[in-house]
């Protein structure tokens, strides 16, 4: 017996989610997957600033309050490169 | 040599500024030139644009740039373009520069490019008009890409695009996004002209390293990929012949 998240509405918030990112102006961020995971919805990825970490929860907990969300999103390093690749 | 630098996918915006600067304090010895790959803000805001000049300008070597999808959301392009090029940056759309470092002519063509996919999986300009506009805009960007690689004088060319000119440098996202991701028309630009490296950004979830079916050297360097400030690669170079 699977759960709900084979439920077909269940992937409608998915691309729902998915969207929301992509076009609310306060986010913009396209390198979020969104999947169902053991009925949570699973956001994964990597952003640039804790902030914006920050504003995704907010942004899908908001519009999405009744989802259980499970969240794999990291803030990605700038460090400077150790090496170079060399090419020829 | 040429030390080639580049990074793409920064997504500027006032909370990262300053991110990247401790590791671009050493990029004159460590760089000839850095390239942008494109998505230099979030929704392509003339503030965004500020930010990325303030963190990539006067970094004490030359900077070229494209814009990618993000830049234009907010229909701001040529100001955003004003804002970078004030601050000593090149940006290219289908245009090209020469350096001379070190007495070798390093040319860099670049355009955002766009999608449609790749051979054998691809868009067709056929049906309806907003099919034929979404592959004729592809078309006509590799176009300019590859007459802008191939008219350069130059001892070594590099290509420089938002999107993917290969499929091998996708490899992690989804199969179903390849065509929003790039477009193989962006490869036979690039296969047009002696060309020695392509540098692209764009697919977040993808892999660093890919080659044409022509045998260039593509590199993914979208910040999420390369996890680093940025990337550097060595281009190994004939002396350039006397005149």
């Amino acid at each position: 017996m699977t759960g709900d998240s084979r439920q077909p509405q269940n992937e409608y918030v998915e691309a729902a989610v998915q969207r929301l990112l992509t076009e609310h102006t306060h986010i913009a961020e396209q390198g979020i997957s969104v999947s169902w995971r053991d009925q949570r919805l699973l956001l994964c990825g990597e952003v640039a600033s804790q902030q914006r970490r920050e504003e995704i929860l907010r942004l899908v907990t908001e519009y999405f309050p009744d989802v259980a969300l499970s969240v794999d999103i990291g803030v990605l390093s700038a460090r400077e490169p150790a090496e170079a690749e060399e090419l020829s | 040599m040429i030390r080639i630098a580049a990074v793409g996918d920064v997504h500027m915006d006032k909370d990262v500024v300053g991110r990247y600067r401790p590791a671009l304090e050493r990029l004159p010895e460590r760089a000839d030139v850095l390239l942008l790959a494109g998505d230099l803000t979030r929704y392509g805001t003339v503030s965004e644009a500020q930010c990325v000049a303030d963190e990539f300008g006067d970094l004490g070597v030359p900077v070229i740039a494209v814009l990618g999808n993000h830049d234009y959301h907010c229909d701001q392009v040529s100001q955003v373009v004003r804002v970078l090029t004030d601050a000593g940056i090149t940006v290219l759309e289908g245009t090209s520069t020469v350096l001379t470092i070190n007495g070798i002519r390093l040319g860099v063509a670049g355009a955002k490019g766009f999608g449609g996919g790749f051979a054998g999986r691809c868009a067709s300009e056929f049906g309806e008009p907003e099919m034929k506009a979404f592959v004729h805009t592809t078309q006509s960007i590799a176009d300019r890409l590859g007459q802008a690689l191939r008219e350069m004088e130059c001892d070594v060319r590099v290509a420089l695009t938002h999107y993917s000119p290969v499929p091998d440098t996708l490899a992690g996202e989804p199969l179903e996004i390849y065509p929003f991701l790039g477009s193989y028309l962006l490869g036979q630009a690039i296969d047009s002209a002696p060309t020695a490296l392509a540098v692209h950004g764009h697919a977040h979830a993808g892999s660093e390293r890919g080659m044409t079916p022509g045998g260039v050297h593509v590199r993914n360097v979208a910040h999420p990929v390369i996890k680093q400030a940025y990337s550097i690669y060595h281009l190994t170079v004939d002396a350039p012949s006397a005149a």
